[in-house]
């Protein structure tokens, strides 16, 4: 396999003085798709703060292609395409759909490219073409996520970061969802997905990380975690989930 | 998604009835004052104006005009130093006090440096329109310097704090810069020197006829259409430019912003500047129109232009310009217009009440703000 | 909570509206004291009615100026209190005690500052008297808690006739015992400057505009009752607020009734965007203007605006008038002054303030005995000093206090201002005089 385009080495972090994750190793390779899966409070959230520099680690390396970055800002990750499509998707609201995808792009100076890619999203989602000059938050809440997918592939992302994609979405369009991450996964952009819905999450996943109070408890392929039986009882749904 | 269930009872509480009556007595008010003052204008001798106001006089046509061009020159740069307040606001989400000093430098930098042009000769004639160009631009650069060090040095350390505590050390700011300019150029009114005659001169304007016909000074037709453009290009750059979606976007959600790979400091930073030459143009202007500063300037029309985004809807460009256009307006009109025909005297002297007595009629009518959205916490999630 | 949070809102912006409304509040004069008489007797004045004050030897008698010595009326306190200042040099010991007038004192020029700065005389007791304050409207509010003190007060630049009496035997609505002035009544500054714009110009409609100061009210008010009773008719009477910019509304105001004089006796700056904008008002065109002492500074008659218009004003042609108390006349006076601050007095009442400081510490003279190595000043006997005063000397002229408290001379110029570029042509430029 390549090299891995994001590493998390021994990270540690903390809120004031709680300690939130606890020597988390992660590695993310390019054109794959894993998925962290966790309770509540288990460091998930901070986990994707972290591997976007909006938290700091207080030990250990973030590393991006082999470079150290724990001090750079967001936006030196973003331009070197790591994003994310944030929970309850956070479009702007009082913002046009298309100012909002335009946004996505803020860090690239290639107009035509930019040009080009939007064309790519219209082709994608035609939905969103029909509604560009609307502000964002009069959209329904599938055709939002459809905007906030646009806007973070807008960024020409090697790695996409989706915190809880399906959240917040009524039943019929998380399918519907899962089927357009696969849709991006095929263009060749790494997925990096934190989802609840681990069912879902791991049928299309290559492998995944469960994570308990800030540790890593479980590290494997896909299929064997699917297959785990204590795995199965706290997430999966088999004891009735949480 | 989360909806939260509004209880939406039926009761009237006491705080409802008494609402009800104030904006009941206000609006009666405002109408009982109009008709007073169009039956004046009719009939100066009629008995309601017998008795409330037996000296009354109809004004002229001509006067009414007068009002009208002053209330709207001096509600165009109410307008301008609102914007500043407005955009802060929006980004930071507190009101930058400090705001009507920025304004008050800008018009202590065109003092400056309209004398030493006066001085050289160059404050009349032709050479006077790239003098106040030359003048407008130094006191915008002043009044951005000014606002862009304030965030530096006095707010983003506070960054992160409760609201409450940027708010009082902007006032705490307005008081270091009064006091700053008392030391530097003494606590006397400082004067400007005259406008050129060209410009003082009326000039008429009959697009509609004889009887819409406009007097106009120069100067007050300088004021608005410098602050037309002003606002004109200021709504160009936040609505056109990609440092201004940059600007709505940190304004709605930082985190995101700078997911975008936003730079939320430096935009936090291009707001305050923005502003600040928006408050150094309306400086300029003030200068031009009452010839007259003294460190005390920035203060009542600080106040106003706050007064004239609240109104406006804080938060909203185009509501803080029509918001500083329509209190400008209210405070030439309403004292004569609707205090005097009710027997008020000393009218012009309660102006400050009718700006602040707009600020309840809106509030009470239009909790947000004339143009001003509302954004609750279902919005937001 | 909603409804709640809207209610303060709503009331805290009502509150907003009714602190630009009010007035500035006028504290009642409390008068629990009555002037003594006797005591001379014993070789000095007063019959210890009011307390004695025991300066001990090596110490200074203590008095104080109280004058507005910041902001835009600083060009009228300051000549003040180096008046103050120099009456004290030129005059020396009180029977070989020094006089100490302290730190300036600021009066702010309001009624708030007037207070807060007689709450901090008050509270020393060794406090005799105080020169000021310069504005009258810092008086209202200072002269009531001075005087309760027992202390006196002589301003020699107020001049509301609230503060003293109407002349006609009837105490002002703001004088309190204890109160003197050098300075003129407004009472007759009104009626010179009516007679004046009806008598001698001919001018039958006039207008007036006030700031809310009492002074400014006072001198407005005098003046349209004077010009009424000459056979007048006032067309209009307005105020503009202090920071007021924008005069069109109220110049408005004043158009509709078509005034052909409009008097003006308010400060700068808002006298500036008056004499500036009285121009593109409708109606004003042939309206001749006329404002008093307030605007009777350098800085307003060098705008180009001030030209044309005419000023009430003290008589300030001293000549050789000289103080009988020190032997200074106003020459000698003017001299010490610019070498000391290096400018001329920016407004006229210096003259009063040094009459005023000198008739205080001969009251003091008077009033006092030593007491072994101390000397004991009776506050009583100040009063009967200052209130028996007739035909004193001044550098203004010849000095005489009525019951109320006026001692000024009440002489009355008007000049009419002719060049913003040769101020000493425009004040020599007498039109009218007026004594009563």
């Amino acid at each position: 396999m390549a090299d891995p385009i994001l590493e998390f080495r021994n990270i540690n972090t903390h809120y004031g003085a709680v300690h939130i994750l606890k020597d988390v190793n992660l590695a993310i390779y390019p054109g794959e798709m894993v998925c962290l899966l966790g309770g509540n409070a288990s460091g998930k959230s901070t986990t994707l703060k972290t591997l976007l520099g909006m938290v700091t680690p207080t030990s250990g390396e973030v590393v991006l292609d082999g470079e150290v970055v724990n001090d750079k800002p967001t936006s030196y990750r973003v331009e070197r395409g790591i994003t994310m499509v944030p929970e309850n998707r956070r479009l702007f609201k009082r913002l046009s759909v298309l100012e909002n995808l335009q946004l996505g792009a803020y860090l690239r100076e290639d107009k035509q490219g930019i040009e080009s890619d939007l064309e790519r999203i219209y082709r994608m989602f035609p939905r969103v073409k029909e509604r560009l000059s609307q502000k964002a938050g009069t959209l329904s809440g599938g055709e939002q996520q459809m905007v906030a997918m646009g806007r973070a592939l807008m960024a020409q992302p090697r790695v996409l970061l989706m915190d809880e994609p399906s959240m917040g979405l009524a039943p019929a369009l998380v399918q519907t969802n899962f089927e357009l991450i696969q849709q991006i996964h095929e263009e060749g952009i790494a997925i990096f997905m934190v989802e609840q819905n681990a069912n879902m999450a791991l049928s299309l996943a290559d492998r995944g990380w469960v994570l308990q109070t800030g540790r890593v408890v479980l590290d494997d392929t896909a299929e064997s975690l699917l297959a785990n039986p204590d795995l199965r009882k706290s997430y999966l749904g088999d004891a009735g989930g949480h | 998604m989360t909806t939260a269930v509004k209880a939406k009872g039926s009761k009237k509480t006491g705080v409802d009835k008494f609402l009800t009556l104030l904006r009941f007595l206000l609006i009666g008010a405002i109408a009982i004052g109009l008709i007073a003052f169009v039956w004046q204008q009719i009939d100066p001798n009629n008995p309601f104006a017998r008795w409330r106001n037996p000296d009354a006089q109809p004004l002229t046509a001509e006067q009414i005009k007068g009002l009208v061009v002053t209330g709207l020159s001096q509600g165009a740069m109410y307008g301008l130093i609102a914007l500043g307040y407005s955009m802060v606001y929006g980004v930071l989400g507190f009101i930058n006090f400090a705001h009507g000093e920025v304004f008050m430098l800008g018009a202590f930098t065109g003092f400056v440096t309209s004398n030493k042009l006066a001085d050289a000769g160059l404050w009349e004639g032709g050479a006077f329109i790239p003098s106040v160009i030359m003048t407008a631009v130094l006191a915008a650069l002043i009044a951005t310097g000014a606002a862009v060090l304030m965030e530096r040095v006095a707010y983003r350390p506070l960054r992160g704090s409760p609201r409450l505590i940027p708010l009082i050390t902007s006032i705490g700011v307005s008081f270091f810069i009064q006091n700053a300019v008392i030391l530097l150029f003494g606590p006397g009114a400082k004067g400007y020197p005259p406008n050129p005659e060209w410009l003082q001169k009326k000039r008429r304007f009959d697009l509609l006829g004889d009887a819409f016909a406009f007097e106009v000074e120069g100067t007050k037709l300088l004021v608005l259409v410098v602050a037309s453009f002003s606002m004109a290009g200021l709504w160009y750059f936040v609505e056109r430019t990609k440092t201004g979606k940059a600007m709505r976007a940190v304004a709605e959600d930082k985190e995101i912003a700078s997911l975008m790979g936003i730079n939320v400091n430096k935009t936090i930073v291009t707001t305050f500047a923005v502003g600040g030459a928006m408050a150094g143009i309306a400086g300029i202007l003030w200068g031009l129109l009452f010839r007259s500063v003294i460190a005390t300037t920035g203060f009542l029309p600080g106040i106003k232009a706050f007064t004239a985004a609240v109104v406006g809807g804080v938060g909203n460009l185009g509501g803080a310009m029509a918001g500083g256009v329509s209190l400008g307006t209210a405070e030439a009109l309403a004292p004569l217009m609707l205090l005097e025909p009710l027997g008020v005297a000393g009218p012009t002297q309660l102006r400050d009440a009718v700006a602040f007595l707009l600020l309840i009629l809106v509030l009470l009518v239009k909790p947000t703000g004339l143009f001003g959205e509302r954004l609750s916490s279902e919005d937001r999630a | 909570m909603k409804k709640l949070m809207k209610l303060l809102s709503v009331i805290f912006a009502l509150s907003l509206v009714a602190a630009a409304c009010s007035d500035d509040a006028t504290t009642d004069a409390g008068s629990d004291t009555t002037a003594a008489d006797g005591g001379g007797d014993a070789g000095y004045l007063g019959d210890g009615s009011l307390g004695e004050v025991t300066v001990e030897a090596g110490g200074a008698i203590q008095i104080r100026s109280l004058n507005a010595i910041t902001g835009d009326v600083a060009f009228l306190g300051l000549p003040n209190q180096r008046g103050v200042e120099q009456a004290i040099a030129d005059y020396g010991q009180i029977k070989g005690f020094d006089v100490d007038m302290g730190v300036g004192l600021d009066d702010l020029c309001s009624a708030d500052g007037g207070q807060a700065a007689a709450q901090s005389i008050v509270a020393d007791e060794q406090v005799i008297g105080v020169i000021g304050t310069s504005c009258s409207g810092a008086a209202t509010a200072a002269a009531p808690l001075i005087g309760n003190a027992g202390m006196v007060m002589i301003s020699g630049s107020n001049t509301s006739p609230a503060l003293t009496s109407d002349q006609q035997g009837n105490a002002g609505p703001d004088y309190s015992v204890g109160y003197y002035r050098t300075a003129h009544n407004d009472l007759f500054q009104g009626a010179a400057m009516a007679e004046y714009v009806f008598n001698e110009l001919g001018l039958t409609t006039a207008a007036a505009i006030h700031d809310g100061d009492p002074y400014t009210d006072g001198l407005a008010t005098a003046f349209t009752n004077a010009f009424t009773e000459l056979g007048g008719e006032v067309t209009g009477y307005s105020a503009v607020a202090k920071e007021d910019t924008d005069m069109v509304p109220v110049l408005t105001e004043i158009a509709a009734g078509s005034p052909e004089a409009l008097f003006f006796p308010i400060f700068q700056p808002a006298g500036d965007f008056i004499a500036d904008q009285v121009g593109s008002v409708s109606g004003l065109e042939n309206t001749q203007l006329f404002a008093a002492d307030g605007l009777l500074v350098d800085g307003f008659l060098e705008l180009p605006q001030s030209e044309g218009i005419s000023f009430s004003g003290p008589d300030t042609r001293f000549g050789e008038n000289k103080n009988e108390s020190t032997g200074v006349n106003a020459n000698q006076f003017l001299e010490t002054y610019e070498a000391a601050n290096g400018e001329a007095p920016s407004a006229p009442f210096w003259g009063h303030s040094y009459d005023a400081t000198a008739m205080l510490l001969d009251a003091i003279a008077a009033a006092s005995y030593t007491d072994g190595d101390n000397l004991v000043i009776d506050r009583a006997g100040v009063r009967e000093y200052l209130n028996g005063i007739k035909g004193y000397s001044g550098i203004i002229g010849t000095i005489n206090c009525d019951d109320f408290g006026d001692c000024g001379s009440q002489k009355i110029t008007i000049i009419e201002h002719l060049s913003s570029s040769d101020l000493d042509a425009s004040k020599a430029n007498v039109k009218f005089e007026y004594a009563p």
